[in-house]
């Protein structure tokens, strides 16, 4: 049998999760850089959005799209709640802030479980997707192949917006040089406010696409809010780029390192981690994008 | 750590790990104190539950407390005679929440007797505070062997036992080697080596690379294709597994759409409860073993299905039954003390029960391990009716007899 053969499914699907990690992980660490917040309610935005999916999902293409359409909504509305929350805060450093939208967390967690129940709950795709596909003769669910189209397609419009727009330059200004940014007549607290609410639609966006994949259910929150600050401290707090990469390798290690050494999978990823905050410290822990 | 002086930007993300940490501890410490107590009224009995009411568990832990209260329930609430005082209380995790808990049923409530608790290591970790005060406990899920079961009996089984069930017919049914393939945790080591023990014993090969059963990260996987890809290159010809909640949906519903898709898949527990319901077509034709099925063809069976539906939208569990089981033992022992009614007198009295009539079938307490002597059934998940179901295929080995503690 081939390499190829042998490894280019987990290949592929190392791709898919690294970019699904990218949608929810972004959303993280441009927050902090521009705010400085450090949003450990994160993951459970994400949840709002797989929840929507388990509720309004049910097989048909309308359904989806309205999923996608909720989803986004509620993760933003989520990020604007949390921004206003977080506001009066400002002064009081990231502790403060972190702790704030720690409990927020806390708060969403028990409200899902009050409102959904503890069981894990299906998630219902157009039936065109909960196909699998053939990949060089090797058998794969289609889903995924769609979530890595979308993922790509979603990170190339932050990219745009980010890069070619007046919004776009007005957050990296935000970043830079708030003080300068006040100046020019920009209010940096509305800057930081509109990322926040920004990186929750596209967290609850990312859990309606990522629902058949880390589905929905009490974990959900945890699982998703580590595995993104996974992703943010590896790929250096503030670096968009550095997540895109560090998405992939968290992506490729859980897929790829888990096929070539399982034995080693539980300690793989935090083992990366630790050697990556050790090989490079300074530019892992400060700075900005 | 560098010899200059951290700047802020790098203080940050210690400082916020130091704060999340401290708030784990607040959060922690918040759980459970108060309590009642009372004197001893000959007319009443006074019992605790615990079982995982939040957590991971809630949904094995909520189907534990419903089945001990359907049998309460359908009995007048009373257990040998005396109404019951049922004291409920919350499990949590594991050790850690349900240490706690069960130190102020003994010690505040002053219960006569214990029943419930969902995990093996809760069981583990409540044991000492059960011979230290000499109150029984009847567990009613699976348990880990422990060195001195003197207060410990469980109605449901032990660990290893439903592996242990099905290994003989994995290895008539399946001509080449099986792969098997659990979690990390102390439950799936006890399940995964039932099974593999017996079937290495009985002559099959496992297909694992250097015969080894790949244990996944428990609970962080999610995804399981890259395991199905090393299940394909190994060349197997079926895979065995056991896993439950969470994992066990993502398992299935993967396993359809990977390359091993049409490998015939055994499993311990796999798509007991509602996991079958998010599991969808994808649990369709699977094989697993239990001591129960609610589609079982008894009287005791019939009522007890009846009584359960007649409060839940959904088919009863092992859980459930195991539980109105341990009400059952309970009700029994107490009915069967002439005397002072002593946490002592009810572990002797559960120590001299004969069979008990269960809603899984007769079965009895081994009198060295604590656990039950019982029939284990082969399932497959077929369509019955409108929905999917585990349908019982056929029976399996009577199991438990063995003196191993």
């Amino acid at each position: 049998m081939g390499l190829v053969d042998a490894y280019l499914i987990p290949v592929v699907d190392g791709l898919a999760y690294g970019l699904l990690l990218f949608t929810v992980a972004a959303g993280l660490t441009v927050a902090f850089s521009v705010g400085g917040v450090l949003n450990l309610a994160h993951g459970s935005l994400y949840a709002l959005g797989v929840y929507t999916a388990a509720t309004l999902s049910d097989g048909t293409w309308t359904g989806l799209g309205l999923a996608v359409g909720v989803g986004t909504l509620a993760g933003a509305a989520g990020g604007g709640v949390l921004a206003a929350g977080v506001a009066p805060l400002a002064g009081r450093g990231h502790l403060a802030q972190a702790l704030f939208t720690f409990g927020a967390a806390l708060v969403v967690a028990d409200g899902l479980t009050s409102l959904f129940g503890p069981d894990e709950l299906p998630v219902t795709i157009p039936a065109g997707l909960g196909a699998s596909a053939m990949i060089a003769g090797h058998r794969y669910p289609a889903y995924r192949l769609a979530v890595i189209a979308a993922a790509v397609v979603l990170a190339g419009a932050c990219w745009l917006v980010a890069a070619r727009t007046r919004v776009g330059a007005r957050v990296r200004a935000a970043v830079d040089d708030p003080q300068m940014l006040a100046c020019l007549g920009v209010n940096p607290r509305m800057v930081q406010a509109g990322v926040l609410a920004a990186a929750g639609g596209l967290a609850g966006l990312a859990g309606v696409l990522g629902a058949p994949i880390i589905g929905p259910g009490p974990g959900t929150a945890d699982a998703v809010l580590l595995l993104s600050l996974l992703v943010v401290v590896l790929g250096g707090l503030g670096r968009v780029l550095g997540a895109l990469v560090a998405a992939f390798v968290v992506g490729l290690i859980q897929t790829l390192g888990v096929t070539l050494a399982a034995g080693w999978a539980p300690f793989l990823l935090f083992a990366a981690m630790a050697a990556v905050l050790v090989a490079r410290p300074a530019r892992t822990a400060g700075g900005t994008a | 750590m560098s010899p200059h002086r951290m700047s802020p930007h790098r203080r940050r993300p210690w400082r916020l790990t130091a704060a999340v940490i401290s708030l784990f501890v607040v959060v922690a410490a918040a759980s459970g104190c108060g309590g009642k107590t009372s004197g001893a009224d000959p007319g009443r009995v006074r019992i605790g539950f615990l079982a995982s009411l939040s957590g991971t568990y809630q949904a094995v832990g909520t189907d534990m407390r419903d089945g001990f209260q359907l049998y309460l329930d359908t009995h007048g609430n009373r257990f040998g005679g005396r109404a019951v005082d049922l004291v409920v209380a919350d499990e949590g995790d594991g050790g850690p929440t349900a240490v706690p808990a069960a130190t102020k049923l003994i010690k505040s409530d002053r219960v006569v007797a214990l029943a419930g608790l969902v995990g093996g290591g809760s069981v583990a970790g409540v044991v000492p505070l059960l011979t230290e005060n000499k109150i029984p406990l009847v567990g009613a899920n699976g348990r880990p062997e422990l060195k001195d079961p003197t207060w410990v009996w469980t109605t449901s089984f032990m660990s290893v036992e439903p592996g242990a069930a099905i290994a003989q017919y994995v290895k008539e049914h399946v001509d080449g080697p099986v792969f098997a393939i659990g979690p990390d945790y102390q439950g799936g080591w006890d399940e995964l080596k039932g099974f593999t023990d017996a079937y290495v014993k009985a002559g099959g090969k496992l297909a694992n690379p250097d015969g080894k059963t790949v244990f996944t990260p428990f609970p962080q996987t999610s995804n399981f294709l890259p395991y199905f890809t090393q299940v394909r290159n190994s060349g197997a010809k079926a895979v065995y597994c056991f896993y439950a909640g969470r994992a066990a949906v993502d398992f299935v519903k993967q396993y359809r759409q990977s390359d091993i898709k049409d490998l015939p898949l055994y499993g311990a527990f796999l798509t007991e409860g509602s996991v079958l319901d998010a599991q969808g077509p994808a649990a369709d034709g699977i094989f697993n073993v239990l001591n129960y099925s609610p589609d079982l063809d008894n009287a005791a069976n019939r009522t007890f299905v009846a009584a359960w539906k007649a409060r839940h939208d959904r088919s009863p569990t092992t859980f459930a039954m195991a539980s109105f089981d341990a009400a059952a033992v309970l009700d029994k022992a107490i009915a069967g003390i002439n005397g002072p009614l002593t946490p002592q007198a009810v572990n002797d009295a559960i120590g001299r029960l004969g069979p008990i009539d269960s809603p899984r079938g007769g079965w009895q307490f081994n009198h060295t391990t604590h656990a039950p002597v019982q029939k284990w059934y082969l399932r497959q998940v077929r369509t019955d009716g409108r929905a999917l179901a585990n349908v019982v295929v056929q029976d399996l080995a009577t199991l438990g007899n063995s003196t191993d503690k």
